[in-house]
Parts: C-alpha cells; structure tokens; sequence
C-alpha cells in the first residue's frame, strides 16, 4: 500500500459527490419495510410490513408473527391496499422498530471511547454504553429520509413528517417518492418507471427527478393480485389444490407426482386466525410465484389466436416442459402452461382468471398503463422516456417479466427505440426505492435540500408539501 | 491422457488460443524433470496450467512504517446555500492537528453526542460551509413592478396574477417546462364578494381555469422576459449570449411549435405496418433522387465531351514537344477541374481525336497519384482545386448590424465615400469654363479661396448657397443684359425713326444732321448711366481685366459701347450685391 498513498482525509468530492451524514433511509412498502443508512448498497434492516396483535399485545418481530403458538395471533398490515400508510400507530412502531433495532439500537459511542479503537486497553474508562436517556428521542441524530408512492395524500405526507420530527426528534427530514428513487437507483434522473409490487403496479415518467403528475399510472395488479390468481388457479385444477402452510406440517413422506398428500399435521391447542393462516399460506404462494410462475416471454402474446412459425404460440408452450412443484405437506405437481396463464392478466385482462374481486379492466393492465402514463406527457419527452425504462418491485422478478414487456411496449410504440433497465440482482430490484434514497442521502448537494428542525418548527407540518414536490 | 484431453476437460481453448503471457513463461528453459514430476508435465504440455503462482508477488506489509492510526472526528458543518442557517450535519472529517480539541479529561462521563454537540455550540464561528454549497444554482428571473407590469405586460389572455403564477412556477421548478406543465395548476383568485347573499353568486362568477398547453405557457414566460430583459438593458448593450436569448425568446412561435408537436405525435404513434411503409418509400425516394442524379450526371459528362477542343485545325502546333507538352498541360488542368469526371463507356471511347498518346497516359497518372495520396493517409493535402476560395467579407445577418449599430446610407451606397470638397465642386464642374471663371472672379473678389478651407457639412452647405446666388445672379445678369440691349435696339430704332421724321420735316436742314446725332448718342448715354465718365470707367477694367467673357465682346459687336457700358454698372451692382451675400458665408467660413 506504501507504493499507493491514499489521501484518506478527505472522501473524493470531486468523483461522485458523495458527503456522508449518517442519513437514514426509510422505505416502507406493503410487504416489506426496508431501512438503512445512506450509502450503503443494501438496506441492514428487512422487516415484514406485517405485525402480530395478540390480546392486547402488539408484535413487532419478524420471528413471533410467524410463531403459530402465540394465542389468537392475528396478523395486520399498516398499509392499505394501496400501499399507503392507514394506520399510523402501528406504522410508527413498525418503523421505529425497524430502524432501532438492527441500526441504532445501541447508541452510537464516540470512536474514542466506544472501546474499538482501543490499543491495548490504555484507556480504563468503562464507558456506560447501555444507559439509553429516556429523554432521548431515537433519531436524534439521524437525518431521515422517507419514501412513499406517487399518489399519497397530504395529510399521509405530513404526518410523516410529524412523526418524524415529534416523535423521533429527527434533526432533518425528507420525503422522497419511490419512483423517483428507483429512477436513481438505475442511475437515470428521467425515467419511465414501472414497479410492481406487493400492493399495487404504478407507471410513472419521471423528468429531472420529479414525477410528473398527470402520467402516474397505478393499478391493484401487482403480488397480491398474482396470489390471488394462483389461488384461483388452485381452485380450478383438479384434483383442487390445497394449500397447506408449512407450520401445519408436523412431518410429511414423500409422493408421487400428481398423488395426495400423505402428511401428519400438527394439532394446535390455540386458535390459528384466519388472518395468521392467510398470511403463512402467502408465503407459499411467494416460494410458487418465485419458482414456477412464469410470463409467457413473447413475441406475442400467450392467447395470440393466429400461429406464429406455424403454430400457436400456447400450443408451443404446451410443448415444452413444465415445471414441478412440491407443496408443504409433500404433493407435488407438474405446472404446465398454466403457470403462464396466471401472469397472462397483467397484460391481457381477458385472460385474467376470475376471482372474488371485480373483474379487471383493460386500463389496469401493464401495456395500457405505460400508452397511458407516456400520453400524458410532451411529446418531445417520450423518446427520452422510452429509451430509459426502469423496472423495479419484487413481482417483475418474475421470470419472463422483462422479456414480454420489452415486446409490449415495442409493440405500443414500433417506431421508437425501447430500453428497458432492470436491476440483474434480487435485491437490487426488490429494494429499488430503497438503493435510490441510499444514493440520494449520501449526496453532498442534497444537503440543502433537506427540511430542517427549525423549518418545521417555522412553518408547521405543511412545509412538506412546499418543498418535496 | 495427453495435455489436449486436459484442455478438453476444462473447456480450456486449444494450444493455439493459448495467451500470450504464457508463452513468455514456457519460452524459459524448463528444468529437466524426473519421475512422477515428468509425468505431471508430461500431463500439462507446453502450457504448464499454473496452479500455485511461482513465488509470491505480493509485497510484505512493512510494518516499519506503520504509523499510527489516523484520528477522524465527527465533524458538524452547515451548508450556506440552504435558506435557514439552522441546520447542522455532521460527517467524518480527519482529525485536523491544528484543530484539534483539547484532550478530554479522564473520567469525564459523556458521550459523544453532547460533547460535540458543545462543540458546535462553542466553536459555531469557525464552522466549516459545505464543500456542496457551491453548486447550488438558481435561474436568474426577471421581476416586474406592478407598474411596469401595468405599462408592458398587459395581455389579453393572461391577469396578472396568473403571470404573476407562471413566473413563481418557472423559478419554483428551474425552467423545467414538462415539469411546469404538469404541475401548472392555476386558479383564479375568488372574487370578493358579500359574504353570505352573494356565495351563489361567486360561484356562478368563477371561471373555470383555463387549460394552458405547454406552447402557451412559454409564450407567455418568453413575451414577459424579453420585454423585461428590454427594460433593464436595451439590445445595443447586450452581449451576444443575451441578444441571441433575447432573439430567441422573442420569435418564439407557439402555433408553430404546436405543429410541429402534432406533427411529431403523429410520426411517434405510427404503427409499425405505417413506419414501414414511410421508411420503404423513403428509401424509393432516394433511389429515384439518386438514379436521376446519376443520369443527370451522365448526360452532363457526355455534353462535356462532346465539346471537347477541336484539335483538327491546328495539329501542326502539337508536332513539336513543347507543343505537346502545353497539349497535356492543358488537358490535365481541364481534367482537375472535372475531377469526378467518370467514364461512361468503357472509358477511351470517344477521346478527342487530338494526339491520344498524353490523353491516354492521363488515367494512370492520376491512378497513381491517387495511390500516393491513399498511401499517404487522408491527412495529407487532397484539395487540387486549386487555392480556397478568398475568403468571403462577411456579411453580417440583420440582427447582427441591429446589434452593432451598423446603419446605412443611401448616398454612399452606390459609389462607395468620397470627400465632401468633391461633392462641392460637382456643381462647378458641371458649368462651363467661361462660368466657372465668373465664379472663380467673383470668388477672388469675396476673397473666398477656391478649395475650401475647412469643408464641414455646415460650411459646405453655405457654401452651396453663395453658389447658387452666384448662379442666379449670373443668370438675372444675363436676363438683364439681354433686355437692355433689346431696349437700346428699341430705342435707336425709335431715334432713327424720329430723326427720320424730323429729316422729312425739314427736308432743308440737311447740314445739322451730324451735329444732332451727336447730341442724341450724347444724351442717350446720360440717360442710362448718368455718369459717362464712370462708364467709360468700368468699360476699361472689363476689357483688361484678369476674366473678360466672351458674351462681351459678342454684345459690343451686336449693341456697340452703349451695352458695354451697361453691362459695366451691371457688373458693379452685382458685386456690391454679392458682396452683401458673401459678408455672410465668409464670416462663417471663418468659423
Ligand atoms: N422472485 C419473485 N418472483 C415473483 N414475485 C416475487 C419475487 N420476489 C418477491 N415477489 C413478490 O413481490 C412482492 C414484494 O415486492 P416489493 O417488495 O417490491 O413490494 P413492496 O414495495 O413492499 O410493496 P408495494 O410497492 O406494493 O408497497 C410480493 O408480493 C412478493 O410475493
Ligand atoms: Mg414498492
């Protein structure tokens, strides 16, 4: 290293611009809340969005809500089906819990003092680390920058800021939109974004780091919806498939393909909530969506009723071969083309398999969305967009996900060049809002931008609606 | 197992793809080996696989000169460019020495927090700006007073307020017009009304907003700016960026613009059976345009040698080499200034019927001179046209003279300058020389020197003036001469007639007619003058002075002494007359 000096005193402004302030990052979807320090690739703490109420006793742990002997578990969400906070009270704890107790659960002692530094214990003095002043607040320290969707309410926007400033003493706060962010995290400052995730599917033109009102694009199409799709597909095979969460299974022998399941179930003194049943039996679900569901990759769609090289493109599926699940209680099945036909409603609603819900309509799919949100902006910013798609949200890691969009929307716009950006990483792409507000906080120049204390203390809640457009 | 099954094994390139860097290592003689190591390389071919890198590249860590860690600290900082000052960030900055605090005192229990929180309060002078501040940027707006909005910027479309909106909206926003259009949500204030009766009422008053296209919000920013822009600095003082901005935003045509946005919608909404289409018959349209051309081209490449030199008549000057040479000479500059001249058939086909021996040598040479050039690389000189043209004066674009001040005038416009003094004796020159001597004396006389002293425009124009009073008096003068001559004439007639009548009267007094015509000349001469002596007088200086003009001895010989006489006071009292006028001008001459 003596033959390459490194000028460690000052980071390299000059490079990337970066200028860290210890920020936190806050990124709350429907299924996961995501938190960590700016400038970190990844975020340290990964929680469920999902709490436990038990009694009167509110769980916050992503161990206990799946603890089935807890006595009348009932699992909850804080957020709405439209992925924005509706219940705040547990919101907040849900968040404090997520930030404190994988980031700075312990306060953060000073280098010289903290007994890390320490050369050969000269120094004697036993620093009280583990004596919390119960004045403090937990972000005292912390700048905070949250994230939310495109179409959160106002009164949603300050009471974030609220609960930031009063409740955890927060020295500066910001909100950033995820779109924005996932923008940032692909390394574009304008953008087409097209998340989808847990709750809901958006298609939102990004320009110079601000979303444009008139082409946010939301939609129910998105995990949850995949669910219940593949629920309704469960319900229609035959034999009908149930689905058995793996906490029910005490031990389980294996079977043929396609034969029941021969298992022994655990008995539970307590009750098993239907909310708590609802929210194991998801994850099975995920585990399916992750290693079977499949998009039909075009060109083409699935349904396409002329043949495409002398035959048709579902024929062609057919043909090739399916894929074997095993469920918890150890039947297993081959998924044929039906694993396609699930997805198939994204973008074609006339595929869409029926369910409880409303039939969707055509505007709710994918494509339809993207030719609306590109629409609603000036012409002269649509090559721009289209040539810097992003694509971000756990449910387009489906596989064939991007395949079949880059043919959609080429087929939308033949006579534009299409670019579609997707994170290659796992994380990348789940924590795309997150990696976005990680880049934003350790910037230099965002330190400006930040709404101070005292700006709050001045102009009141509302200040955030002035300033994070 | 030979090293190719190896290779095979690991799906390792075969020998030949091997790397470079390898070879240099087997280009090393290889130690004889024995026993199981011989069989090992055996195994390995030429290419050793190198599995344990021979000795170790890596330096040892010099622990030497190890120092001791650096120290880093929590360092607050605020950032000057944020509108409140109130907020403090802190970042890991290496400990400074000279900055250093001093050292805490053992035992003190607090924690960090605290104690740099202290120290920001107490050293809150010396607080470091972040290196960040600097590149915050604002666009630069012009503001308007209510008055001058009230004078300028009225419109039709748009109140005040919603200017007032657009403009807040373009700075909120940095000029970021998809962003200023997507969020331009303006709504006209509510009147003030009656509170309780007249709430209906408003209601029913509200317009709705209007809703404003892209193109109409820039119209209106750019009309606002520009006049602003005009207001606090007229054209002539901008710079260039400024005037070409100023330029720019004042021709901003938002129906035009409109267009062309239809127009590109249009082109981006196109199907792909459409783009195809356009695209194919694109690539017809340039076919067509190219095959045209090159039929064009061919046909002008055929004229061109048709009317090539006739040779027939003069191939006696071509025997010699000398006239040979010029021969090719000439052909050869032809040939360059037709340099993509091609071959239509086959080339030699339809020389001139001149020597063909230099004609033929042609395409060779140029073969070969273009292979010199290809070898040379396209750096070299390729221009054989000849020198650049000269470059052309440039001729400066409307806006450019507006914005230096060029003006121009018509009556230089067509001859180029020229001296004023020249423009003064254009009129002069135009006289003939009898009166430019008129002039000349009557100049002499106003001791006025023929070349101007000093010709400023003032002077130059009363000068003008003196010559055409000259011109006019020259001309009364003429006038004059002319009808006292007819008047004499008249009058002689009529003395002859009397004397006539008189001599028929008394036909007997022949004797006195001498004596009576002396009188009659006599008194006719007073009757004109007044003062023979005085006339005789001038008569004399005209004849020996410096200028007589020819007009005069014709009038002698036409109307005897009397007119000379006459025309003496004429003179006379034109001078004195003159001299009234040039009293004037020469006092102003001397100025
Ligand atoms: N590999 C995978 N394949 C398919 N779906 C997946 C995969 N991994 C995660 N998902 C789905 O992605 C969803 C979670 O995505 P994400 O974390 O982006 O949502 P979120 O941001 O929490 O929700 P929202 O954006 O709606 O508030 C879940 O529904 C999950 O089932
Ligand atoms: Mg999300």
């Amino acid at each position: 290293m003596a033959s390459q000096p490194m000028n460690s005193s000052m980071p390299p402004n000059d490079t990337y611009g970066g200028d860290e302030i210890q920020a936190i990052i806050l990124d709350a979807g429907y299924s996961s809340v995501r938190a960590g320090f700016a400038g970190e690739d990844t975020p340290k703490s990964f929680f469920s969005s999902s709490y436990g109420v038990t009694g009167n006793r509110t769980i916050f742990s992503d161990e206990d809500i799946h603890n089935p002997l807890l006595p009348e578990l009932e699992i909850r969400n804080p957020m709405s089906k439209e992925g924005i906070v509706e219940d705040w009270d547990a919101a907040t704890q849900l968040w404090e819990h997520a930030i404190t107790s994988r980031l700075i659960r312990t306060k953060q002692g000073d280098p010289r003092k903290n007994g890390l530094n320490d050369v050969g214990g000269k120094d004697g003095v036993d620093v009280d680390m583990d004596a919390p002043d119960e004045e403090e607040k937990p972000l005292e320290e912390h700048p905070l920058l949250i994230t939310e969707t495109a179409w959160n309410t106002s009164k949603n926007r300050e009471k974030a800021i609220e609960i930031a400033m009063e409740n955890w003493g927060v020295p500066a706060f910001w909100l950033a939109r995820n779109s924005v962010m996932a923008s940032f995290a692909a390394g574009k400052a304008t953008a087409l974004v097209i998340d989808l995730g847990a709750s809901t599917a958006s298609v939102i033109c990004i320009h110079d780091g601000l979303i444009l009102k008139k082409s946010v694009q939301k939609s129910p199409l998105a995990g949850n919806w995949v669910s219940s799709q593949i629920r309704s597909l469960f319900g229609s095979v035959d034999p009908k498939v149930e689905v058995t969460p793996h906490f029910m299974i005490s031990s389980k022998t294996p079977v043929d393909a396609g034969a029941p399941a021969q298992a022994t179930y655990q008995k539970f003194e307590n009750k098993i909530t239907d909310s708590f049943r609802a929210s194991e039996e998801e994850r099975v679900l995920t585990e399916f969506k992750e290693s079977v569901v499949q998009v039909y990759p075009g060109p083409g769609r699935l349904h396409y009723p002329h043949p495409v090289n002398g035959i048709l493109n579902l024929e062609n599926v057919k043909m090739s071969p399916g894929r074997v699940f095993e469920f918890p209680d150890g039947s297993n099945q081959m998924w044929g083309v039906d694993r396609m036909r699930i997805v198939e409603g994204l973008f074609d609603e006339k595929y869409a398999l029926p369910t409880s819900e409303p039939p969707i309509t055509k505007a709710q799919t994918i494509p339809e969305m993207v030719r609306a949100s590109v629409s609603a902006v000036d012409v002269d910013l649509r090559p721009a967009l289209l040539a810097n798609i992003v694509v971000t949200g756990g449910t387009t890691l489906l596989q064939g996900f991007t395949d079949r969009l880059n043919w959609e929307i080429s087929s939308l716009f033949p006579s534009a060049r299409i670019k579609i950006t997707a994170a290659g990483l796992t994380s990348e792409r789940r924590f795309g809002s997150w990696v976005g507000g990680s880049i934003l906080g350790s910037l230099g120049t965002f330190h400006q931008m930040w709404i101070s204390r005292k700006e709050y203390e001045e102009f009141g809640a509302s200040v955030v609606e002035k300033r994070c457009k | 197992m030979t090293s190719h099954d190896v290779r095979d094994m690991l799906d390792l390139p075969q020998e030949g793809a091997a790397r470079p860097i390898k070879k240099q290592k087997v280009a090393a003689p290889r130690p004889v080996l024995k026993g199981l190591a011989r069989e090992v390389q055996n195994l390995s071919g030429d290419n050793p696989i190198a599995i344990v890198p021979e000795g170790s590249i890596f330096k040892k860590r010099r622990f030497a000169s190890r120092k001791p860690a650096a120290k880093w600290e929590l360092r607050p900082f605020r950032n000057s460019a944020r509108s409140d000052d109130s907020l403090i960030l802190r970042h890991w900055r290496r400990l400074d020495e000279k900055r250093k605090l001093p050292p805490q005192p053992a035992g003190e229990n607090r924690d960090s927090a605290t104690q740099t929180m202290e120290g920001v309060v107490g050293g809150e002078e010396q607080m470091e700006d972040s290196g960040f501040a600097k590149f915050n940027v604002q666009v630069e707006l012009f503001d308007y007073s209510p008055e001058e909005y009230e004078s300028r910027l009225r419109s039709e479309d748009w109140t005040k307020d919603e200017t007032d909106y657009l403009m807040k909206m373009v700075s909120q926003f940095d000029l970021r017009w998809p962003i200023i259009w997507d969020r331009y949500e303006y709504e006209p204030p509510i009147p003030e009304q009656a509170p309780s009766e007249a709430d209906g009422n408003a209601r029913a008053i509200i317009v709705a907003p209007k809703t404003r296209s892209m193109e109409d919000l820039k119209a209106r920013y750019y009309a606002v700016t520009a006049t602003m822009m005009v207001i606090r600095k007229p054209p002539i003082k901008m710079n260039s960026a400024e005037f070409s901005l100023h330029e720019v935003m004042l021709n901003f045509n938002p129906e035009q613009e409109k267009a062309r946005k239809i127009f590109a919608e249009n082109s981006f909404l196109r199907t792909k059976e459409e783009a195809r289409e356009e695209e194919s018959l694109l690539l017809e349209l340039k076919r067509i345009n190219a095959r045209s051309e090159r039929f064009s081209d061919e046909r002008r490449e055929l004229y061109a040698r048709l009317d090539a030199p006739s040779s027939s008549s003069h191939t006696n000057n071509f025997t010699s080499s000398v006239g040979l040479g010029q021969l090719l000479q000439q052909l050869m500059s032809m040939d360059k200034s037709k340099k993509q001249r091609k071959s239509i058939m086959g080339g030699e086909g339809i020389s001139p019927a001149g020597p063909s021996g230099p004609t033929q040598q042609n395409p060779d040479h140029r073969r070969e001179s273009s292979a010199r050039e290809s070898i040379s690389g396209p750096s070299a000189p390729n221009n054989k046209k000849g020198p650049p043209n000269p470059a052309e004066r440039r001729q400066l674009s409307k806006e450019e003279e507006e914005m230096y001040g060029v003006s121009r005038h018509e009556r230089i416009g067509t001859s180029g300058p020229a001296f004023r003094q020249e423009k003064i004796f254009k009129p002069l020159l135009a006289k003939s020389m009898n009166q430019q001597k008129i002039i000349n004396n009557v100049l002499t006389e106003l001791e006025i020197p023929p070349r101007l002293i000093m010709p400023t425009a003032d002077v130059g124009e009363s000068y003008d003036g003196l010559l055409t009073s000259i011109n006019n008096l020259l001309d009364c003068r003429k006038v004059a001469d002319k009808l006292t001559a007819e008047i004499n004439i008249a009058r002689a007639q009529k003395a002859e007639r009397e004397r006539l009548a008189r001599e028929s009267e008394n036909a007997g007094e022949g004797g006195d007619v001498g004596a009576g015509a002396e009188t009659v000349v006599g008194t006719g001469g007073k009757g004109n003058s007044g003062a023979p002596g005085s006339v005789n007088g001038t008569t004399t200086t005209t004849t020996t002075g410096p200028g007589p003009t020819n007009s005069e001895p014709r009038n002698e010989e036409k109307a005897g002494s009397p007119t000379a006489s006459v025309k003496g006071v004429a003179h006379k009292r034109s001078a004195s007359v003159m001299s009234a006028v040039s009293d004037k001008s020469a006092k102003r001459q001397k100025k």
